[in-house]
């Protein structure tokens, strides 16, 4: 018995699999030294002096993290994740913030993707585990 | 309409194929614009796309273009790890006694990760061969290159347990994407040693460690990563891989200009004298320029080390190493901040942050005690190196420096400093088997150094200069900090400042006092007259 696909399914199956492999290039070519500076001045800055303490990547999985970074859900969920990478936000702190005005003008979807790089890259399973410093 | 499985997949395999190259094409922007800072994508090398077995192969993969620059690395002293004193001594880490680690004479495997070389277990290392040069540990951009401590400076290529029979495995390296990656470097690479020195991040230096991968303006103006960024090498300007700036060949005075582009320059370029010239400051601020003749930039400028977080070792007492716990495990002990402050293998620690550095007179010159220079145990500190320097050779400024104090071990008998075996999967080594008497019999064995059996503990000091973390302008020393009483300075000797504790005249402030009363006497009595006189008239 031949078994058979329709186009339709073949076209699905291509378009899915570009897109996997879209998002993993994606991730994989992400600045994770630029992802390091916005990680520790802006969301370790934040974090240390607002909200109980920094979070180095190395207290968390790649798995945690990538889960984390999929969710896109910030503080428990009040508010979204991309919001602190965007660029109104950087905006809003670039008078008080260096490296929120250094980067003023990377796309917001360039930007998550470099802390997504050094994030992962830092986490306790990655390739350099890397702490708050 | 339907089609076969296989055509299926075919139809499939190109269209995604098609989809790919278009996605690649329209690339985003961050990886173009890295690509657009070189005139070469190395992933295109098909030299490069292979599954590199070890750092060699790399290595031959990179000279097939790169045809000079194993030859230049190997006049470095990167490379040959010694260096020739002006006094005529041959020192470089692989030659002289420090009170860290000690020496990396029987300690190879271990000490030679920080070797730019691959393969330097024993004095048998093969100095000429060129496959030999690591590239990669300065020129990796990935961040993930690492050379494990215990494989002679080696890359590991395939998951291995190490120690053997320990259950630890260190886990595998994929070369081939790191050698896509390379380009110039940066300050991830050099601090991949640089920050790691005496065996810890900061340990060593106490101005270099790991927060100054990614500093703020307050740690570093000069390599903050939001403002200049500056690279290593932006300072220790390399040409033909020749890295200046070695403490070794220090520069404690700089009488040149700012180094103009164009304009030959055969200075040491990592001074602050060779960008920042030798009136630096301002007109508001020129008093200061008066300074800079006797009193080094750091020493304003650099106002304390171990400034990002990241504590310093200041001591390092190895006579209490070897103790056993109640459990009979080798005993370690923290600190309330976590830090380890004792083990057995080492001995104890005193750890600082924010530290004030101590201040001496700096010539440039800098002398050492070697392995088999006479020692004598006393009150007085053995120098293990010392800087030379007075206010009155002409030659010195007043620098500031980390003092490193230990306790090390010696032979009291021939009176020498001890070369230690310390790390190996062998019988003698110390951190196997907690033995002085073997790990100084084979480690003296290993120099062809006599040794008596007997060991004893000396007390010794190391000096540091301190040249990085330069704070910002608003944050260097104020004139108070040296003109008081209890000034920064007061322990530098031969030369007067005023406002100085040491440089204090009760007699002539006495004078000076008097003066000052004595006219406002007059004044108050001259206007108390004229108010009189004026009064009578009218």
């Amino acid at each position: 018995m031949t078994k058979t696909v329709s186009p339709a399914c073949a076209v699905s199956l291509c378009l899915l699999g570009v897109a996997l492999h879209a998002i993993g290039a994606h991730a994989a070519d992400g600045d994770w030294k630029r992802g390091r500076v916005y990680y520790q001045k802006v969301c370790t800055d934040c974090h240390g002096a607002k909200a109980g303490g920094a979070i180095a990547p190395n207290s968390r999985s790649i798995k945690d993290w990538t889960a984390y970074l999929s969710a896109d859900r910030h503080a428990r969920g009040k508010d979204a994740l991309k919001k602190y990478v965007s660029r109104e936000y950087r905006a809003s702190i670039k008078g008080v913030n260096k490296a929120a005005e250094k980067y003023a003008d990377v796309p917001d979807e360039q930007l998550f993707n470099d802390i997504r790089s050094f994030m992962l890259k830092g986490a306790k399973d990655g390739d350099s585990p890397a702490s708050c410093t | 309409m339907q089609m076969p499985m296989h055509a299926a997949f075919r139809t499939i395999a190109v269209m995604a194929a098609m989809l790919m190259a278009a996605a690649a094409h329209g690339a985003p922007d961050a990886a173009s614009a890295q690509l657009l800072k070189s005139t070469s994508d190395h992933s295109k090398f098909k030299v490069l796309q292979q599954d590199f077995q070890s750092g060699p192969e790399v290595t031959k993969a990179c000279l097939s273009c790169h045809t000079e620059a194993a030859r230049q690395l190997q006049l470095t002293q990167h490379w040959k790890w010694e260096f020739l004193n002006p006094d005529g001594r041959r020192l470089g880490k692989k030659n002289v006694i420090n009170n860290f680690c000690t020496s990396v004479a029987s300690n190879y495997a271990y000490c030679t990760t920080c070797h730019i070389g691959y393969g330097w277990k024993d004095d048998q290392f093969d100095f000429t061969a060129q496959e030999n040069v690591d590239c990669l540990i300065c020129h990796d951009t990935t961040g993930n290159y690492r050379k494990p401590s215990g494989f002679a400076g080696n890359v590991v290529t395939r998951d291995t347990e190490f120690p053997p029979g320990s259950g630890k495995v260190v886990k595998a390296l994929k070369l081939r994407p790191i050698a896509q990656e390379v380009a110039k470097t940066s300050r991830d690479n050099c601090g991949a040693c640089h920050f790691f020195g005496g065996g810890g991040d900061g340990v060593k230096h106490g101005d270099l460690d790991s927060s100054l991968a990614s500093p703020d303006k307050a740690l570093d103006v000069h390599m903050d990563a939001t403002g200049n960024n500056f690279a290593c090498a932006t300072c220790h300007m390399t040409e033909g891989h020749q890295v200046p700036g070695s403490r070794y060949a220090p520069t404690a005075v700089d009488k040149g200009g700012a180094h103009l582009r164009g304009k030959e320059r055969t200075g040491n370029p990592t001074t602050c004298q060779s960008c920042h010239g030798q009136a630096p400051h301002k007109a508001n601020l020129a008093k200061l320029n008066d300074h800079t003749d006797k009193v080094a930039c750091q020493t304003c400028h650099i106002p304390a080390y171990a400034r990002g977080g990241i504590a310093t070792k200041m001591a390092w007492d190895w006579s209490t190493a070897g103790r056993m716990g109640p459990d009979g495990k080798p005993l370690v002990k923290t600190d309330a901040k976590g830090r380890v402050i004792y083990t057995a293998a080492k001995g104890h620690f005193v750890l600082a942050e924010n530290v004030v550095p101590e201040y001496a007179w700096f010539n440039g010159k800098v002398t050492y005690t070697l392995l088999g220079d006479r020692i004598e145990k006393s009150d007085q500190p053995t120098r293990i190196n010392h800087f030379e320097g007075s206010a009155s050779d002409g030659k010195s400024t007043i620098w500031p420096v980390k003092v490193f104090r230990g306790k090390q071990a010696y032979d009291p008998v021939n009176q020498t400093l001890a070369v230690l075996h310390m790390a190996g999967n062998d019988d003698t080594a110390f951190w196997t088997n907690f033995n002085w008497e073997k790990a100084v019999a084979a480690g003296m064995a290993s120099v062809g150094a006599p040794f008596s059996g007997q060991v004893d503990f000396v007390s010794t000091e190391s000096m540091w200069p301190i040249t990085h973390m330069v704070a910002p302008a608003q944050s260097a020393l104020k004139c108070r900090d040296c003109h008081a009483s209890d000034g920064r300075l007061e322990k530098v000797s031969g030369i007067y400042i005023p406002g100085r504790g040491s440089d204090h005249a009760t007699w002539l402030d006495g004078i000076g006092w008097a003066l000052a009363a004595l006219a406002l006497f007059g004044a108050l009595a001259h206007g108390s007259g004229r108010i009189f006189v004026s009064r009578r008239r009218t």
